[in-house]
């Protein structure tokens, strides 16, 4: 509890300092002009007149994000699961993996507007991100249960389905609360770098926009909102993780 | 007394691992036969590393012989496990962190895919005296109390055979006691064919019809003593002089030096405990 307390202390510390540090630099232009001081951007993003604007970037970035992350995950668990129980398909599918993680997202903007429409190229970059992340914490997370369970399992003579359902899925739960947790800001830059290739709006609009006009105060509106965005499901998240951690690890 | 179960069949069985950087292997068993009686209690002595587990993980279909046999009942191990019909405890009480004491109990139902029998598990439940943590976790339980657990799970489907792997080796030399106790009670209600494979003498002595030590690796039978006490015992058997005379007989068997590796020599002294 102490420890705990602390920890938050020391946190909150740290991040009070970071803002003001943030706001000297930018009052002092120690930075030049593109570091604004903190209080012109909060004013700015509490703006009554921009709400609207601010407002429909941010529903639009955390659509996509929600949709990409909903089939990225879907995608990751199947093929960790069929991975699993289909020995034979390991090796293809490690490899497909491997692949798709290792083509740049900035790559694979266009490859999605040729095939998919604008408007569903941020979701399907988000998609690909989330997809090795959870592919990945499955596939190790469905290893992890114990040799003694795997006895206990074997001589108590369970089959295949049997103990994935009963062993391995409870027991995959914790890696892969944490996969989800990690693939939430990997879903959210994967929307982002897929507003680029054209999306009529969103966060990634808002930051091209801003570049091109040079409103410096506008895009770091638009990196707050984002950095906001990717927080508060993070946070959620941990706390997902954590249950998890508690009852199954 | 006739019990329950099915008898247990080990043929000059041997068991040879593979081993990384030898083309030997190791030899964990050697040239081993024992017969085991439906309904009798069999316990293994020996020194550590001398194959006792790996005995028991033939029995149970988890290693396959390198030569000779094992079978149940006239069947393959693998085969009775696949009809559900072995119970195990483990030095590890490898209960499921995630299921309750109930649930950890009632698994071996779910994965036999037969319907969950409440009665039978509150009864064991009973037996084992975890009545109050039936909805508790298994880190919530002590030691103890979670071994007893994973003997209620190996005991539920009412196996044909029940095989213990130093399941109270954990405990403290009390709770081991008591557990002892316990365990008398329990199997004296069921009488199923058990293999416990154990490093206390009085733990066998107590518990077994038949006590078996075994030699350093590779394991062999060295000795083999029938235990002549009624059941059910009671803790006092324990201090009988009987019981004392016994447990130096064995343990002098456990402590002699390596005998010399004649292979013809299978079980040399077969019922010594005689009253
Ligand atoms: N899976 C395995 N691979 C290689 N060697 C093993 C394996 N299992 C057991 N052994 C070896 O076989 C011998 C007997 O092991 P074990 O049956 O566990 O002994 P005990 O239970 O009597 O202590 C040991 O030397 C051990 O190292
Ligand atoms: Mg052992």
């Amino acid at each position: 509890m102490t420890a705990g307390t602390r920890n938050a202390l020391l946190g909150a510390t740290g991040i009070a300092l970071f803002l003001v540090l943030w706001e000297t630099v930018g009052q002092l232009k120690l930075a030049g002009i593109s570091w604004p001081p903190l209080s012109a951007v909060l004013e700015m993003l509490t703006d009554e007149g921009r709400r609207p604007l601010f407002q429909r970037a941010l529903v639009a970035t955390l659509e996509e994000t929600a949709q990409g992350y909903l089939w990225g995950t879907t995608a990751g668990l199947a093929l960790a699961a069929l991975a699993h129980l289909v020995p034979p398909l390991r090796r293809g599918s490690d490899r497909l993996a491997a692949v798709l993680n290792s083509v740049p997202s900035i790559a694979l903007g266009p490859i999605f507007l040729v095939l998919l429409s604008r408007d569903s190229t941020p979701a399907a970059v988000s998609s690909i991100h989330v997809f090795f992340i959870v592919f990945v914490s499955m596939g190790s997370g469905l290893e992890r249960a114990t040799p003694a369970h795997r006895d206990l399992f074997a001589v108590l003579g369970a089959d295949r389905l049997k103990r994935f359902r009963r062993l391995e899925l409870p027991a995959a739960l914790p890696a892969l609360a944490s996969g989800l947790r990690l693939a939430w800001p990997a879903a959210l830059i994967g929307a982002i770098i897929g507003e680029w290739f054209g999306a009529s709006r969103g966060i990634g609009i808002l930051i091209i926009n801003a570049m091109q006009n040079f409103q410096i105060v506008l895009l770091w509106c638009a990196v707050l909102l984002a950095v906001g965005a990717s927080l508060v499901f993070y946070g959620l998240l941990t706390l997902l993780e954590r249950a998890a951690y508690a009852r199954f690890g | 007394m006739a019990g329950g179960g099915a008898s247990i069949t080990i043929d000059r069985a041997s068991k040879r691992f593979a081993l990384a950087g030898s083309s030997e292997g190791v030899l964990a068993l050697t040239d081993l036969s024992l017969e085991i009686a439906p309904g009798e209690f069999v316990a293994i002595l020996g020194p550590s590393g001398c194959g006792k587990s790996t005995l028991l993980r033939l029995v149970a279909s988890l290693e396959q012989p390198s030569g000779g046999s094992v079978s149940i009942g006239g069947a393959a191990p693998g085969l009775v496990s696949a009809r559900h019909a072995l119970g195990v405890a483990f030095q590890d009480h490898a209960l499921l962190p995630w299921l309750s004491i109930h649930d950890n109990i009632a698994l071996p139902f779910r994965i036999a895919g037969r319907r969950v029998d409440e009665a039978a598990i509150a009864r064991l439940i009973e037996l084992v005296g975890l009545g109050r943590f039936e909805t508790a976790r298994p880190r919530q339980l002590s030691g103890g109390m979670r071994q007893r657990a994973s003997i209620a799970r190996a005991l539920v489907l009412e196996p044909e055979v029940l095989l213990l792997d130093e399941p109270f080796g954990a405990l403290d030399a009390v709770t081991r006691r008591q557990m002892n106790v316990e365990l008398q009670r329990i199997w004296s209600e069921r009488r199923i064919t058990t293999l416990l494979i154990t490093h206390s003498v009085d733990e066998a002595l107590f518990l077994a019809d038949r006590v078996v030590v075994m030699s350093g690796r590779p394991g062999r039978i060295v000795r083999e003593v029938v235990v002549p006490f009624a059941r059910p015992r009671a803790p006092a058997v324990m201090r009988s002089e009987e019981f004392h005379h016994l447990v130096d007989d064995l343990t002098a068997a456990l402590e002699a030096p390596e005998p010399e590796p004649s292979p013809s020599t299978g079980g040399e002294a077969i019922g010594s405990g005689t009253a």
